[in-house]
């Protein structure tokens, strides 16, 4: 699993008949800041994960990817190879915070 | 299965139904080199700069632990017959590592 | 199938059930020069007695694991299943432009 940031959503018209009815996310996985390990730090990446969860933009998400990510009720017949298992609370490292939700909207 | 330091932990605030109530571990993988530089079964790590990535932990292993993580399907074979959306999972804490070659370089 | 080298062991008291009583081993999957790491060393459950330095050739088949480990809910991947002798290049191959 990675944590990434949600930055938009896709719309799309025209889709493979089941995919009809989900929301799909824009993420961008983040990592540890590789020298000081003290922050998260954008990779520059970029996936659309499927929610379930109702994250919304700017929220850090917890992401499965490939063939785990079918392996939810809500995703298990989808085409999808991401999906969203949870919204991050806290990313601790070395008994420290480097990522907080509350430091977040304060 | 790949070889790793823990370095942390990752909660959630809403986690999907299926995951609810696992433990969530930051995990670097060690290359070949990354395993020769020290000890690592001992706790001594070099230091990686490796990509990190989260691991479903229910073995409780602690921080600077050396682990072996399953990767992909593998990562959700422990919990079958159900269905779990995990693609890392943390399967052995490494007791100890021996690596002869790291002897004489 | 892959060529791998094995480069150690490791012990483990804590681990997934399925792995109790099975030797792992830490194994390098090998580039075309059989010489070069193809990514990261694996832990590979082993089936032939292999030793440290010994070529071998490991498979991700799932099937085979799940009978040495006499499990259907494993999260291993890779098992040793043969000492390679030897690899015969064929020549022609060998000089053939990267691809």
């Amino acid at each position: 699993m990675f944590v990434a940031l949600v930055t938009g959503s896709v719309v799309a018209t025209q889709k493979t008949e089941s995919m009809t009815g989900h929301k799909l996310l824009v993420v961008e996985p983040y990592r540890l800041d590789e020298k000081a390990r003290d922050r998260l730090v954008s990779t520059g990446r970029t996936f659309i994960a499927v929610d379930t969860l109702g994250a919304g933009e700017g929220q850090f998400v917890l992401v499965t990817q490939g063939s785990s990510a079918r392996l939810t009720p809500e995703t298990k017949s989808l085409p999808i190879d991401a999906v969203v298992i949870g919204l991050v609370d806290s990313v601790r490292i070395g008994g420290k915070n480097v990522f907080s939700r509350n430091a977040q909207e304060s | 299965m790949r070889l790793g330091q823990t370095i942390g932990t990752v909660t959630l605030v809403e986690p999907h139904p299926t995951v609810r109530g696992g433990v969530f571990r930051v995990l670097i993988p060690l290359s070949a080199a990354d395993l020769a530089a020290g000890d690592p079964a001992a706790g001594d790590f070099g230091r990686s700069a490796a990509e990190p990535l989260i691991a479903w932990d229910d073995l409780g292993a602690g921080d600077d632990q050396l682990v072996a993580f399953s990767e992909g399907g593998e990562a959700a074979q422990p919990f079958r017959p159900h269905d779990k959306p995990i693609d890392a999972f943390v399967a052995a804490i490494i007791d100890r590592l021996d690596l002869p070659a790291r002897k004489t370089t | 199938m892959q060529l791998a080298n094995v480069l150690g062991t490791v012990t483990a008291t804590v681990k997934h059930s399925s792995l109790a009583g099975a030797k792992l081993l830490v194994v390098q999957p090998l580039m075309a020069d059989r010489t070069k790491a193809d990514g990261d060393p694996q832990l590979a459950i082993d089936t032939v007695a292999a030793g440290v330095g010994d070529l071998v050739m490991i498979t991700s088949d799932g099937r085979l694991l799940r009978d040495i480990l006499k499990s259907d809910a494993t999260p291993a991947r890779y098992s040793v299943v043969a000492l390679v002798d030897d690899v015969t290049d064929f020549s022609a191959r060998k000089q053939a432009p990267s691809r």
